[in-house]
């Protein structure tokens, strides 16, 4: 007991003012959970059959998200084969952990999560394995939202270094202009009207029943869009590589390409972990704006769960619930950067 | 001498930096195993030239030609030379992301597709050659400025090269690792290495040079043999260099 | 930049709905099912329920229609649309019919090129109180406070309303909707303001639906109806016949339980028959049983409204204008002469 108050007067009241700023902190988070766990936890329901024994309790609904829970994970994917979209999510978890182990942090690792998606699609679509067709207009929540994300990453990845290495190259002005208009027209217009153009416009300049699938047209525009913003941070990366790097890999003969593969782009792309990271977190969190051209991500499944006239009224619960899911993401994302970073920052002793 | 026996010929070479002039009618040749040392104050355009000799500084005018190579526009002709003529810097400029080795195999592996077996047991052979074969598996990071720039020459040393471009390479050392670069590179001169040295460093010069140059403003002012130069130099600029730096 | 882009889209559709193949019927029999635009998510109209099924009267009337050609209510692919998608997926023909609570307007017929079949829903703006508050009539609102959402024809709507009634009303202006919703549950407005089935949605999500009503003044017109591309008049009867067999068959007391007797009946009226057994939908590329297996396996008018938004479903709509013309509602169907 005695240790507790120790540690609190220590971390808490340090002086009077840290502690005047401590006891409005924690009043505030106490009055926050004072509201928030009895609707969340004391009067919720965990379990019912239907809705209306949710409505009599007045908490939070949680057998609204159970009742739910297949289509917030898959959508519309048919629920005899549903096994394929579960295997689809431990592929993905398996990839994380995978990737969890900094021994496993190499180019190599493109590679790796490459194979992952494109055995994602092919399980998923199951036309390639002698599976029953599902077509893409089926995939939807959870997974759909991390094959919008992962390909979204592993593409726009390499097409922001392809667009960054344009602009910075000083010898091919006609490349480094087109990189240089493409990044900017792109940056220059919010990610939905990227989305519209996708959604609306390209069915329309296309032969009639020449249908483009929509997952198509969204993972491209978040792959132009994405890509553009990775383009100028790899270009601070580049920037941030010294001139006598690129003075020493040319003096030892090696090729432009040579030279960006082996000695500058590790280099410049091992500087900008973190904002890379910032923007995988950003697109993923973007992915949720396909629910404007009537995709069922994440957050079109749950909006839709919340639309059953047989379970109307929790929306609150189903974003509450996704809420955690994106925090759950995200929060891995940047942990996993730091640490990244900070194996790469201990090889090099400077 | 035949005019073939020369592995550098210069001949009327100008550069501009826009409007700056900092090469103005070089002619210089350089024999096969000759050690030449350059000095000169800052700003002489000494490190320019020989950084033309490799292609990281573009001429304007006159003629360069290395080991029987017009130094141009053709980039093959330019990597052919770049594998041929090896280079030291003033800062090291080693990989930092690379250990010791692969900063050494990189060069052979991807420019003469040499096996990393191969490369690796050359790169080892320069290391102890350097004297520091214990410390391949460091990054370039962890090692002090002298250790740093004897991995750098024997970085260039893998490359097999017949000419090494020396650029300042003891400028940004502290003191006292300064004799253990000069040590490796006097080595390096008594095996019968062209190197083109630019560099202060006169003891070094009286020591193992063939011929030590002057350059001021743009242009070689006075060339001779190392006890000619310092005991005997001709111009009023040379004496007024040397009377600074000794 | 939103004028830009409306001009930009109708200018593209234009070029593309000169070279859309004409005949829609071909296609979708080709294909194997009806490509039909709903809503994403609209409760009762159309919306997937646990299991990722779509339910709804939207919903069902693709069914209808698909069951009309092929005999089989799955024959269908839903497309889910957003508002401002459902034009454009029409008229560049990646679906066949739109069945997208969609307002039957002169401007969509004229300016987009679409054609309206007969009206699934009549909507229209009213008013939601407490029971509370003893309000039984729109005109008592005079001096009371209304919530309504911003920009929306909902607000010129309720304005109309007040000066044409002399009446003197308050709106609370709240920009989102569930802002705005949770305004009026927590009484800072005496009524709320939207489309009347959207009225009843807001009712079911309240702690107590049984404490609040739905006003009967209807103050605007919401016809809502399925919409086809112009140009193709077969595929336009068929979606047009299969909606006017399901208030048919309710008027003539036709339903999916009784629809196979009454088929067999010796004694089946002039009326049934000429429904059940059309001799004349051959012209227009149906079956003459096509009613009858609509009938059988979606049901009536009347059903397929009870089951999605009637008084037993969640949203308890009152029929209303959506009553028979003869119980004293708008439907009201042509002759199957």
């Amino acid at each position: 007991m005695s240790n507790i108050f120790i540690w609190g007067r220590k971390n808490l009241y340090p002086t009077t003012g840290q502690g005047i700023i401590s006891i409005a902190i924690v009043s505030l988070v106490g009055l926050v959970l004072w509201n928030f766990l009895p609707w969340s936890i004391f009067n919720a329901v965990w379990v019912a059959d239907n809705s209306d024994v949710c409505r009599q309790a007045g908490g939070a609904c949680w057998a609204f998200i159970w009742e739910k829970l297949y289509f917030i994970l898959f959508g519309f994917y048919p629920a005899e084969e549903r096994w394929r979209a579960w295997l689809v999510l431990a592929l993905f978890l398996g990839g994380i952990l995978y990737s969890g182990r900094s021994k496993s942090w190499t180019l190599s690792l493109i590679v790796v999560w490459l194979g992952l998606v494109v055995s994602m699609m092919l399980l998923l679509n199951g036309t390639l394995l002698g599976l029953p067709t599902v077509e893409t207009s089926y995939w939807g929540g959870l997974v759909l939202t991390i094959i919008l994300a992962m390909t979204g990453i592993i593409f726009s990845y390499p097409f922001g270094v392809l667009l960054a290495l344009g602009r910075a190259n000083q010898r091919l002005p006609v490349i480094r202009g087109i990189c240089v208009s493409i990044i900017e027209i792109i940056r220059g217009v919010p990610f939905i009207s990227l989305l519209f153009m996708a959604s609306l416009m390209l069915p329309l300049f296309l032969p009639s029943g020449f249908v483009i699938p929509k997952l198509v047209r969204a993972i491209v525009a978040v792959i132009i869009f994405s890509g553009c913003y990775l383009a100028e941070t790899v270009r601070g990366g580049l920037a941030a590589v010294s001139r006598g790097q690129y003075e020493a890999a040319q003096s030892l003969g090696l090729s432009y390409w040579k030279t960006m593969g082996l000695v500058i782009l590790p280099q410049a792309l091992s500087k900008v972990i973190q904002p890379t990271v910032g923007s995988f977190i950003s697109l993923f969190i973007d992915t949720t704006l396909v629910v404007i051209i009537s995709m069922y991500d994440l957050l079109g499944a749950a909006r839709a769960a919340a639309s059953d006239s047989a379970w109307l009224g929790f929306a609150r619960e189903a974003y509450v619930f996704l809420a955690l899911i994106y925090f759950a993401f995200c929060y891995t994302l940047s942990k996993y950067s730091r640490r990244l970073e900070k194996d790469i920052l201990t090889k090099k002793v400077h | 001498m035949d005019k073939k026996a020369y592995i550098i010929k210069i001949e009327q070479l100008n550069k501009w930096f826009d409007d700056f002039h900092v090469l103005i009618d070089i002619n210089l040749n350089v024999s096969s195993g000759e050690i030449l040392v350059i000095c000169g104050p800052s700003g002489s355009g000494k490190s320019t030239l020989i950084r033309c000799m490799n292609n990281l500084e573009v001429y304007q005018k006159g003629s360069l030609i290395v080991d029987g190579i017009y130094v141009g526009d053709n980039l093959k002709d330019i990597q052919k030379i770049r594998t041929e003529v090896g280079m030291v810097f003033q800062h090291f400029n080693l990989f930092p992301h690379l250990t010791v080795l692969d900063n050494l195999t990189l060069g052979p592996r991807w420019t003469k597709n040499i096996p990393l077996k191969e490369a690796k047991d050359m790169a080892m052979h320069y290391l102890e050659k350097v004297k520091i074969p214990e410390k391949f598996n460091s990054y370039p990071g962890q090692l002090s400025g002298g250790q740093q720039q004897r991995v750098a020459i024997a970085r260039s040393l893998c490359m097999r090269p017949k000419i090494i471009l020396f650029d300042e390479p003891t400028s940004a050392l502290d003191p006292e690792m300064v004799k253990e670069v000069l040590d490796v590179m006097i080595d390096l001169a008594k095996e019968g290495m062209t190197m083109l040295v630019v560099s202060h460093e006169m003891g070094f010069a009286k020591q193992v040079a063939h011929r030590v140059m002057f350059m001021d403003q743009g242009q070689i002012i006075e060339q001779n043999r190392p006890e000619e130069f310092f005991n005997n130099p001709k111009e009023e600029r040379t004496k007024l260099f040397l009377s600074q730096i000794i | 930049m939103k004028k830009y882009i409306s001009i930009l889209l109708s200018f593209s559709i234009l070029i593309v709905s000169g070279v859309l193949s004409a005949d829609t019927l071909d296609t979708v029999k080709s294909r194997g099912k009806v490509r039909c635009g709903v809503n994403t998510a609209l409760a009762g109209f159309s919306a997937p329920d646990s299991q990722g099924k779509w339910v709804g009267i939207d919903v069902d009337v693709c069914r209808a229609v698909a069951t009309a050609i092929f005999n089989d209510p799955k024959k269908v692919e839903f497309v889910a649309l957003s508002a401002q998608q459902r034009f454009t997926a029409l008229q560049s023909g990646e679906i066949d019919l739109l069945s997208r609570n969609t307002t039957l307007t002169l401007q969509r017929e004229v300016g987009l090129g679409l054609l309206f079949a007969d009206v699934i829903y009549y909507d229209g703006q009213g008013f939601l109180v407490t029971k509370k508050s003893g309000i039984k009539s729109a005109k008592q609102l005079n001096r009371r406070t209304v919530c309504v959402q911003p920009g929306t024809t909902t607000e010129l709507n309720l304005a109309d309303f007040a000066r044409n009634n002399k009446i003197n009303l308050k709106p609370v202006v709240i920009e989102k909707f569930s802002d705005s919703v949770n305004a009026y549950i927590a009484g800072r407005c005496d009524a709320y303001t939207t489309d009347a089935s959207g009225l009843a949605a807001i009712r079911t999500t309240v702690k107590d639906p049984d404490a609040h009503i739905i006003l009967p003044e209807i103050i605007s017109k919401e016809p809502l109806a399925p919409a086809v591309r112009q140009g193709d008049d077969k595929w336009y009867n068929i979606v047009n016949w299969t909606i006017r067999a399901l208030v048919t068959a309710e008027e003539l007391g036709i339903d999916s339980a009784n629809v196979a007797r009454i088929a067999r009946s010796s004694n089946i009226t002039q009326n049934a028959k000429r429904l059940l057994d059309s001799e004349l939908a051959g012209q227009i590329g149906l079956t003459r049983s096509f009613a009858y297996n609509v009938i059988s396996k979606i049901g009536n008018y009347g059903e397929i409204f009870e089951k999605n938004i009637g008084v037993n479903s969640p949203l308890k709509l009152e029929r209303g204008l959506n009553n028979l013309w003869t119980n004293g509602g708008l439907q009201y169907a042509p002759p199957f002469r």
